[in-house]
């Protein structure tokens, strides 16, 4: 496979050049628009609902969606379309209970939802904490896995590969804010979606257009030696309850994901913001569909024989399959098959690391500096300058992370420490300072306290941390415990934290405030406004 | 920032609107939907990973030739976010928008501030004029 050659591949370079001077481009196009602080963290508020469904979609579809779960369904089958569906599902819970609301209540970050009736410093600092997290590990996770992937396809270097990345998403969000980094997301989405659709096309067509037909070849293929692919549960997911702890930490933790919830500010009202849900649940639906027919069409035309050169996680079985389709290794169209289906992985990465580092800069920025160090006393302009600051920083750190943590860091435990992360501690705080009359600060410091620490505790003493197999305690250091995902124990110990913290203390601001947010998140009256009319 | 959050609209009697029965009734009507579909959809998608966990062969069971029952049960939960999703969208476009707007708009009209509803004329920037005009 020439995706393991050294030397460069040019048509990967090509098609590289070509994405990143369209998003340059944009970039250049958005500074103008993207100085005063509603223009850098929220586009103004003009995003429109379709708009911002297809940069939720860019947003959200990281490199782990298309890649990953490709290669996981390639692998094992059944078990890999298992994250597909939670990752869907998860926006039921993001538009039944945030959406509408974060939108009307909110102005730029999850901690002005928090703060709005609560004692603002606290409130403040546990909602930063809880966003830097989750952000922290999701972003480091995304920045290794663009090394290892933009090593393997272009023949780069991986700390080059890194730094590059780094850079180019440091330009969109420093010099073009959110107004760039939705557009780079909008881009991402719609290649993306065009990547899937065309790939897909290719391995119907294989199959005389009958998906049972590719069901019944992927089963063929998936009996050789050695295989673990399998049309049922339990070759990839062997432990019952870390299947079910899984499944619940997808399923809540979307709705905790910061750089997600922050694009419900850029549109300009509750109505947009539900439109837009609907929409990238649609646009996320149709793609987590495809990945079978790209995992299943992978295992059917490449077979067990692929699975060497498809990596660790079977995360280069996606571009492999697309060299395979358009003719093969050395052919021109085998060539320029892979080299646009590393173009648009590099996109993937791309759009999403933008997303993360704006909506870290903005809990620095925004929460910390402005409104907790300076108690806004400060000017605009300092804001969006300390916002600037904040990402190069934290961009600066994630690339040296990466690049010194190197390749053998384990991307999908990082990935899956966000998300319990977001479910355990976000997640709860959000929802009842949304809804609970009687929630008060020292229940949402305690639930994100409890939320982060337990997530991070249990994940370290898990055996994936000690390298022991799950459902092998004996390999890894703590005989008792052997989940590898902490939701079942660390979401119900997160809602604990905020229950038992409110229920403890007493707050006369909290309850009086909740009239007015009350009102506010189901009417919209009194909501953050658009830049200008419309 | 030039004004902290929220603090614009304390002339606003927050109290008197969420007391009001137009506003009542939305929060009533918008609860009677979203929690059964919230209770459902949770019900269904976790039923489903329960299976996967603990019914592997139930799940791995052939329905017509290489398609299995977790494949159609996986499929369910597509058709489940794509019905839920259009559901809400038009009872919320039908149902609680306007009787949103009729809850801001009382208020304005009659209840306690019979001045708000010109407040918000001087100021056509502000947020609940767009919400009624829209």
């Amino acid at each position: 496979m020439t995706v393991f050659a050294a030397e460069i591949n040019t048509e990967a370079v090509v098609v590289f050049a070509i994405v990143l001077s369209i998003t340059l481009g944009i970039t250049y196009w958005a500074s103008k628009r993207a100085r005063s602080a509603v223009g850098f963290y929220a586009a103004g508020r003009q995003i429109t609902g379709f708009q911002n469904g297809l940069a939720i979609s860019g947003d959200y579809l990281s490199a782990a969606s298309f890649l990953g779960i490709a290669g996981l369904i390639y692998l094992y089958g059944f078990d890999g379309f298992l994250y597909s569906i939670g990752f869907l599902v998860a926006f039921l819970t993001v538009m039944f209970l945030l959406a509408e609301r974060m939108r009307n209540a909110g102005k730029f970050t999850i901690a002005d939802v928090l703060s709005f009736r609560l004692n603002e410093a606290p409130a403040r600092t546990a909602a930063a904490l809880g966003t830097l997290s989750v952000a922290a590990f999701y972003l480091i996770a995304q920045m290794v896995g663009a090394g290892v992937l933009i090593q393997a396809l272009v023949g780069i270097d991986f700390a080059l590969a890194v730094i590059l990345t780094g850079l180019f998403m440091l330009c969109y969000v420093i010099f073009g804010g959110m107004v760039a980094t939705t557009w780079v997301q909008i881009i991402k989405a719609v290649l993306l979606m065009a990547g899937i659709v065309v790939m897909s096309l290719f391995v119907l067509e294989r199959v005389g257009f009958n998906p049972i037909e590719l069901f019944n070849q992927a089963e063929t293929k998936g009996e050789a030696e050695g295989s673990t692919f399998s049309l049922a549960p339990g070759t990839f997911l062997t432990s019952h309850i870390d299947t079910v702890s899984l499944g619940l930490a997808l399923v809540l933790g979307t709705a905790g994901l910061p750089h997600i919830l922050m694009r419900f500010f850029t549109v300009p009202n509750a109505r947009a913001a539900r439109g837009s849900v609907v929409w990238a649940m649609l646009l996320i639906g149709f793609f987590y569909l495809l990945t079978t027919c790209i995992g299943f069409g992978a295992r059917a035309i490449l077979g067990q024989g692929g699975v060497e050169a498809a990596g660790k996680g079977g995360n280069l079985a996606a571009p492999n399959l697309a060299e395979e389709l358009g003719g093969g290794a050395g052919t021109f169209g085998g060539d320029v098959f892979l080299a646009v289906i590393a173009g648009v992985a590099f996109a993937t990465i791309l759009a999403v690391v933008a997303g993360l580092v704006l909506s870290a800069s903005s809990a620095v920025a925004h929460d910390v500096w402005s409104s907790i160090i300076r108690k806004h006393r400060d000017s605009e302009k300092e804001e969006v300058w300390v916002a600037k600051i904040a990402a190069l920083s934290i961009g600066a750190i994630a690339i040296l992370v990466a690049v010194l943590g190197g390749e053998a860091m384990n991307v999908s435990f990082m990935v899956g420490l966000a998300f319990a992360i977001a479910a355990s501690a976000n997640f709860p705080a959000l929802l009842l300072a949304l809804t609970w009359r009687r929630f008060n600060t020292t229940g949402a410091v305690c639930g994100v306290l409890t939320g982060v620490i337990s997530a991070l505790g249990l994940i370290v003493i898990s055996p994936i941390v000690w390298g022991g197999a799950p459902g092998a305690p004996d390999t890894g250091a703590f005989a008792w415990y052997d989940l590898n995902n902490p939701g079942i124990i660390s979401i119900p110990l997160g809602f604990a934290g905020c229950i038992l913290g409110t229920l403890l203390s007493r707050e006369r601001k909290a309850e009086r405030s909740f009239h007015e947010m009350f009102v506010r998140s189901e009417t919209g009256l009194g909501a953050e406004k658009a830049l200008s009319g419309h | 920032m030039p004004e902290p959050l929220d603090r614009t609209q304390t002339a606003i009697d927050w109290e008197a609107i969420e007391r009001s029965p137009e506003f009542q009734e939305l929060v009533h009507r918008r609860r009677s939907f979203v929690i059964p579909c919230t209770v459902f959809f949770l019900g269904w998608y976790l039923g489903f990973i329960l299976l996967t966990a603990y019914a592997a062969d139930f799940m791995g069971e052939r329905v017509y030739e290489g398609l299995t029952v977790g494949y159609c049960l996986a499929l369910t939960q597509f058709a489940m976010v794509l019905i839920l999703g259009l559901w809400y969208l038009r009872k919320a476009d039908k149902e609680f928008d306007p009787l949103a707007e009729r809850a801001i708009q009382a208020y304005a009209d009659h209840e306690h501030h019979p001045d708000v509803g010109r407040r918000f004329e001087r100021e056509p920037a502000s947020a609940p004029t767009q919400e009624v005009r829209r």
